[in-house]
């Protein structure tokens, strides 16, 4: 899919502009914590013997809006 | 509860990681953001070496960056599964041990970067594995990291 000029030239706007801050910055503005139903419930600790089982509990799971399925 | 991850951690992330010789990259749109891509997430997505030792010496960094891992939560990372989400310490943290997309984790570091004491995959790795996932949150991501490397790869 080729992007459209306008677009591009956005992004390659942003992309320097991220450029002229620091690691430091970057990484304080960039993690940022907004709730996710089930992910953010407990249990606080979950682990998948394969990707694949884990791609499927979260297609099953999560909500589909979250977007972690094949389709919304 | 999540909790917010940030320079400083990343920092001692590495320190911690180093000292306990762990072998890991930083992937996914946490590795992103650290060569320099603008835009947020809310985890660190790491991508170790599944080998039963650097299992050991993660479970031993975890411990001193104070994840309270419990001995269960600790067998099941040195059991050699394949993804452990933890979100019971300083920041949540996602252990891929075998991302979508990437053959290995020898391969991936031979393609590796290192900024700042922070090893990251390389952007063509970060892409390739979301497009392997094919989820729609990477889906509709693509592009803009798309153009992000080919930016990147033109500095």
């Amino acid at each position: 899919m080729k992007l459209r000029k306008d677009l591009t030239n956005t992004f390659v706007c942003d992309f320097e502009s991220a450029a002229r801050r620091s690691l430091k910055e970057r990484l304080n503005y960039s993690f940022i914590h907004t709730y996710k139903p089930v992910l953010d419930d407990p249990p606080y600790f979950r682990s998948f013997r394969t990707i694949s089982e884990y791609r499927r509990w979260a297609e099953k799971k999560l909500p589909a809006w979250l977007g972690y399925g094949k389709k919304i | 509860m999540a909790k917010r991850f940030d320079y400083r951690q990343a920092i001692e992330l590495a320190k911690v990681f180093k000292k306990h010789n762990v072998k890991y990259l930083f992937i996914g749109k946490s590795g992103a953001i650290i060569l320099g891509y603008p835009d947020t997430t809310q985890d660190v997505d790491i991508f170790p070496e599944k080998t039963p030792e650097n299992c050991k010496k993660i479970v031993s960094a975890l411990l001193e960056l104070k994840f309270p891992l419990t001995k269960t939560e600790q067998e099941e990372i040195l059991k050699g599964k394949d993804f452990v989400q933890i979100r019971t310490g300083p920041f949540d943290i996602d252990l891929v041990f075998a991302p979508d997309g990437i053959e290995s984790f020898n391969d991936a570091i031979s393609r590796s970067v290192e900024v700042e004491g922070l090893p990251v995959c390389s952007i063509n790795d970060i892409i390739k594995s979301k497009e392997a996932a094919k989820r729609v949150r990477d889906k509709e991501s693509l592009p803009r990291l798309k153009a992000f490397r080919d930016w990147l790869l033109k500095r």
